[in-house]
């Protein structure tokens, strides 16, 4: 079962809007400050993502249950340009010496659950979730 | 014209100067460098990096004066050898002037005196 | 168990609010890092302390839960900075083992017999300056009186120098023939490294062929330091100097070689610049040095000579090995 809601990201003011999304689903689920927290700086990273490198893209935010847990789901998904190396973007210290934030081993650290997928040239689709604990 | 190069680097939490200068220039092919300081396995790589963006020119003249550099070791030599052999690759000359003797001997021990145009402090000049 | 600190904290915190001595900021400190070694994150500690100032307080303007809030978006970064670092100091420790293994490959696949010889007494050391060791020396010998030694430096130090290194040795074994002539095993290597190398990567190398039959040295050098001869009659030191370029740097190099004969007590010193260009607080450790650091010791084995010299400079240079240190000596006795 799951309801969902999303945000074209097109300018930088989408990303606040991305944030506002799911911090209203993350709070309606019941997830604390931190988590609240958490799971708006991960949405952020991607949002920010899509916003520097596919130009544009969506966030997508579902309320999951499953097994009795609820959990929050972030879908972040583009057609920009993929991404060409996943296991570099996805280790420590790329991205942070760079300054360009926590990126993706930040989301992956912030989050339950991680997956990715990308072609190069055709886009890139994550999703991440966080369970109710 | 300039090209200062004193980079601060953080070596057990002191701070450290790197003691290199370069300055290179060109004119119409020819490139007249002077470089001052130490060349070591810390500041060659600042050095090879300016030499390497004037490497591939055909028929480069390269003169690079070296009367303030009051060490060097292996790695320095290595910066010289390689921009050397990519120079001659392409028809172009290096010549090494103002060499020290301590210099002089690295490079007349290595046998590199005897294939590359060098030059000791005190001959030549102007 | 977040149970448990909640109410920690909460004690503690509560004894400071009501004394604010130094003692309640001690032991506040070592809660701190218990905290830490529990992988409690900044954001979580921020939350702790804002339920526990609601549970001691009840009654605080909303300005102040609201503070407490914004800070705990304020240090998601640096929690997520945190679990970075513990990220990375895991990958530091699993990339020492990794070294640490190459080095023992290193050292086994460097591994040379030491030659014994009628008459020749051998000193022998080598220390890298780091992990990996881009000097390196190599025997050959027979059972007819011939020993050949290679002293080869790399240039640079560390990994890149060990690997080039393997390099040099698979060049030699190939090689196997210790009566070759000096200015031969030069000429093959010199090929080899050429053939196999970047434009600024090179190997200076020294060899020295003793033929135990004459007591005689036959030597050449591809742009290495001089090795030194000790003559004990005349009590003096010359350079074994001969002409010969860095092996890598042309394919056309050609070598020189010389022959000395060598008497009772004499030396015959080889090693790398990691010897002669030890630097100290006053400048650098001049040949001269290292001259009268052997003059003092001449009549003990050529080991404890070795030894001596290495001792000494590096208690020159303050125990800062700066380059890879290789040291021989040949004595004739």
């Amino acid at each position: 079962m799951s309801n969902q809601s999303s945000v074209e990201i097109l300018t930088e003011w989408d990303i606040v809007a991305a944030r506002q999304l799911g911090r209203n689903v993350a709070k309606e689920l019941g997830f604390g400050t931190v988590d609240q927290a958490r799971i708006t700086t991960a949405i952020s990273e991607l949002a920010r993502n899509i916003y520097l490198y596919a130009g544009q893209g969506r966030i997508e935010i579902q309320q999951l249950t499953e097994n009795g847990l609820k959990g929050i789901l972030i879908i972040a998904a583009d057609q920009g340009p993929g991404i060409p190396d996943i296991r570099k973007v996805m280790e420590d210290g790329f991205s942070t010496s760079g300054g360009l934030g926590a990126g993706l081993p930040g989301v992956k650290r912030l989050m339950d659950e991680f997956r990715i997928e990308t072609i190069p040239g055709e886009g890139t689709d994550i999703r991440a979730t966080k369970w109710l604990r | 014209m300039a090209f200062l190069n004193a980079c601060e680097l953080k070596k057990n939490g002191v701070s450290k100067k790197m003691n290199i200068q370069v300055n290179l220039e060109e004119i119409d092919n020819n490139l007249t460098g002077f470089i001052r300081g130490e060349i070591d396995a810390h500041t060659a790589p600042v050095l090879r990096e300016k030499l390497e963006a004037y490497q591939n020119q055909d028929g480069l003249k390269a003169v690079l004066d070296l009367s303030d550099v009051d060490y060097m070791d292996s790695t320095g030599l290595g910066v010289f050898v390689a921009f050397y052999k990519s120079v001659n690759a392409k028809g172009g000359h290096v010549k090494l002037k103002g060499l020290s003797s301590r210099l002089k001997r690295l490079f007349d021990i290595t046998g590199l005196g005897e294939i590359m145009d060098i030059e000791s402090a005190g001959k030549g000049g102007n | 168990m977040v149970q448990k600190i909640e109410n920690q904290y909460k004690e503690i915190l509560n004894q400071y609010m009501q004394r604010q001595s130094e003692q309640n900021l001690y032991v506040g400190q070592n809660f701190s890092r218990q905290l830490i070694s529990e992988n409690i994150s900044p954001e979580e500690v921020i939350s702790v302390h804002k339920a526990a100032m609601q549970e001691i307080y009840g009654e605080l303007p909303e300005f102040v839960w609201h503070s407490f809030d914004f800070l705990i978006e304020m240090m998601i970064n640096y929690g997520l900075a945190l679990q970075e670092r513990q990220s990375l100091l895991q990958r530091q420790e699993e990339l020492r083992v990794e070294m640490d293994l190459a080095a023992n490959v290193q050292e086994t696949l460097l591994k040379t017999p030491m030659p014994a010889l009628a008459g020749l007494d051998i000193g022998l050391l080598s220390i890298p300056a780091r992990k990996m060791n881009g000097d390196y020396i190599y025997f050959i010998s027979d059972s007819e009186g011939h020993a050949g030694i290679a002293v080869a430096d790399v240039i640079g130090k560390g990994l890149p120098a060990a690997l080039c290194m393997s390099m040099v040795k698979f060049g030699m074994d190939s090689l196997n023939n210790s009566p070759a002539d000096p200015k031969e095993v030069l000429g093959v290597i010199n090929r080899v490294v050429e053939k196999s190398i970047d434009d600024s990567m090179f190997v200076s190398m020294f060899y020295g062929k003793y033929d135990s039959n004459d007591s005689t040295l036959t030597y050449g050098s591809a742009g290495h330091e001089p090795a030194i001869l000790y003559r004990a009659k005349s009590n003096s030191f010359e350079e074994l100097y001969a002409k010969g370029l860095l092996l890598g740097v042309s394919p056309a190099a050609s070598y020189e070689q010389h022959t000395v004969q060598l008497e009772k007590d004499d030396l015959v010193i080889m090693m790398t610049d990691g010897v002669t260009e030890g630097r100290t607080d006053e400048g650098f450790i001049e040949r001269e040095v290292i001259f009268e650091l052997i003059d003092q010791k001449k009549d003990e084995p050529a080991q404890r000579i070795v030894q001596f010299v290495y001792d000494e400079l590096e208690r020159m240079q303050n125990a800062e090995l700066r380059d890879d240190f290789t040291l021989v000596i040949y004595k004739k006795v």
